[in-house]
């Protein structure tokens, strides 16, 4: 079934920057979409027009045959609690302690005045636990989020967007600021995500090693334009410098 | 195909009206700038420099006729000179033309322009090397800090007590300022409020308000609440709080301003509202700018309430006020060296906390 459909998005932000011209493309459910481009090419800006974390300036976006470009109020904050973002440097809040973070995942479904005073059901506890339980780091609960290393806070993060139960999770560049071994349990837990609970993903990477691993399809982005689209395994030594340039070389990550 | 041209095409127009639009904002701005500084320029050669130094008139012949009549001239220079975009202004707003003209008009008169005013600087302080080496000024000098080294140690446990007053007011001023700066600080954060457009009024206003209070000195506040409540701590008191309020409010909203927006992106990202972003992702990035502010804002009153003192707000200030008009010198000794020595502790220990909670 048809999750997402752009057509014809246009970005332009207000000091003249043209990030995206003319992106259309579809996600089907269960997919695991992984987008690729140079810094600057408009991946991020693509992730956060989804999830209208900025206003797109014209085209459409589709979410569940639903138009959602210009949703706005309530409507808007329906929709992204329906979707959940990861991003390249976790966003926690640092002087909180991880299970308060994972918590806050759920604050667009419960009152106002109980988030206010932190007054949670035991239910929402359960479920923080059991999300923490995924990404293997529900020991480390009550311990204040700076204190953990790079890894362990993007799980927590991860944690975090399952705690929105979402229907698509958004990762922004997740492992950039990464070293690559912890790159490759972070993407472990994607795909567990995508596998396990048959959640969309869709994933901004650098690394092709990742994304031939990961990715059941490949878009590439240059200067805010799609200019591939299909699987990661026929992405080959032309298409890669296509992509990025004549003089880049393919960094290997394991 | 055509119908693909067009879609495409639009973007590119949003660019280009974007521009346009810019470029007519910077024209008019670099105007006004333009006949200001050639005001300016007039007014300053003329007045202090020509009638002042070199004529040596000791009071300027004033007439709104003269100032009107050298206004027009320089909106009419000014105006030519930023629409033939080789003006400073221009340069200022970057959109002059790139060229020789443009390169030595703006050097020239930024020269200019920072060289008449530092003279015109000169000439109205009435800078005079001669009244610092007269040997009466240098007497009298003399006898003040004589005094401070010998002070007069009878009157130790009265100033004490004031300066325990003193220290009392600035603490209940910074205190009782807590809640409202608080308040308004979130009005009064740019990257909260610039949302939608009522929201941006109400931190316009606020803004303007707010800075309207700090550009009036606690001093001045200290003046009129004493004629409002009586002259006392209490009118001393109400004026720290007030500017209190004003400056540490502009303070923490720049903290609020200053925060890592990653957060926020990520909270306002899971469907919270506005409420939830502010208090889960805002607050607990600001908690410690806060409290710093705060605790460095009370050491600052300490100063500021011994100023107050000396037009009737309470404390150390008024007993100061008091011996210097009796002209008892080693009394105004003991007093100073008091104030100087609880600035000092009070700087270090506000430090100190500062430093022990981040």
């Amino acid at each position: 079934m048809m999750l997402l459909e752009i057509k014809n998005l246009h970005k332009i932000y207000d000091n003249g920057t043209h990030a995206l011209k003319g992106i259309s493309l579809h996600v089907n459910e269960g997919e695991f979409l992984v987008v690729i481009g140079l810094s600057g090419s408009g991946k991020s800006t693509l992730l956060r027009c989804i999830n209208r974390l900025i206003e797109p300036t014209s085209g459409s976006i589709k979410f569940f045959d639903k138009e959602i470009t210009h949703v706005k109020g309530e409507e808007l904050r329906k929709l992204k609690s329906q979707i959940g973002m990861v991003f390249q440097q976790f966003n926690l809040i640092k002087r909180r302690s991880v299970l308060s973070n994972v918590i806050n995942g759920k604050l667009g479904k419960l009152s106002t005045f109980d988030t206010l005073i932190e007054r949670y059901s035991d239910e929402v506890y359960k479920e923080a636990y059991s999300c923490l339980d995924i990404v293997g780091i529900s020991d480390k609960a009550k311990i204040r989020a700076d204190s953990l290393s790079g890894g362990q806070q993007q799980r927590v993060a991860i944690a975090r967007s399952l705690m929105q139960n979402p229907k698509l999770l958004l990762a922004d560049e997740p492992v950039a600021s990464l070293d690559p071994a912890t790159s490759n349990s972070i993407m472990q837990y994607f795909e567990k995500v995508n596998k396990e609970f048959g959640t969309t993903v869709i994933c901004n990477l650098h690394f092709l090693s990742l994304v031939r691993r990961y990715a059941t399809r490949v878009i590439a982005l240059k200067a805010g334009e799609i200019i591939y689209e299909g699987l990661p395994s026929a992405i080959d030594e032309s298409w890669f410098k296509t992509i990025y340039g004549e003089e880049a070389e393919e960094v290997e990550i394991r | 195909m055509i119908q693909n041209n067009e879609i495409n095409l639009i973007p590119q127009k949003i660019i280009a009206d974007k521009k346009k639009i810019e470029d007519k904002f910077n024209l008019a701005k670099a105007i006004f700038l333009d006949i200001f500084f050639v005001f300016y320029s007039i007014i300053v050669v003329q007045r202090a420099i020509y009638l002042k130094f070199i004529l040596d008139k000791s009071d300027l012949p004033f007439s709104w006729h003269q100032i009107f009549t050298v206004f027009l001239v320089s909106i009419f220079i000014g105006t030519f000179w930023a629409l033939s975009k080789t003006s400073l202004s221009c340069k200022l707003f970057g959109i002059a033309n790139d060229n020789k003209t443009t390169k030595w008009t703006v050097e020239i008169f930024a020269w200019f322009l920072f060289n008449i005013t530092f003279i015109a600087g000169w000439i109205v302080t009435k800078i005079s090397i001669v009244s610092i080496f007269s040997s009466e000024g240098i007497h009298g000098a003399e006898r003040l800090f004589g005094a401070m080294f010998h002070p007069q140690m009878g009157i130790f446990d009265d100033s004490l007590f004031a300066m325990i007053e003193t220290i009392y007011i600035a603490l209940i001023a910074t205190l009782i300022s807590i809640p409202p700066t608080l308040i308004l600080s979130f009005f009064t954060a740019r990257n909260l409020m610039k949302d939608n457009k009522i929201s941006f009024a109400v931190y316009y206003i606020l803004r303007i308000i707010l800075n309207f209070v700090r550009s009036i000195e606690p001093l001045i506040w200290a003046i009129i609440f004493s004629v409002w409540v009586g002259i006392g701590p209490f009118a001393g008191m109400i004026a720290l709080l007030v500017h209190t309020i004003a400056s540490n409010a502009k303070l923490y909203s720049e903290a609020i301003e200053g925060i890592e927006q990653g957060p926020v992106e990520a909270i306002s990202a899971t469907g919270a509202n506005k409420i939830q972003v502010v208090w889960h992702a805002v607050v607990p990035q600001i908690v410690l700018p806060f409290l710093s502010f705060t605790i460095y804002r009370w050491d600052i009153n300490v100063r500021m309430a011994t100023i107050i003192g000396l037009v009737g707000g309470g404390g150390i200030g008024t007993m100061l006020m008091q011996y210097q008009g009796l002209a008892k010198w080693r009394e105004v000794g003991l007093i100073i060296l008091m104030i100087a020595f609880v600035v000092w502790i009070m700087d270090y220990i506000s430090a100190k906390i500062r430093e022990a909670i981040y």
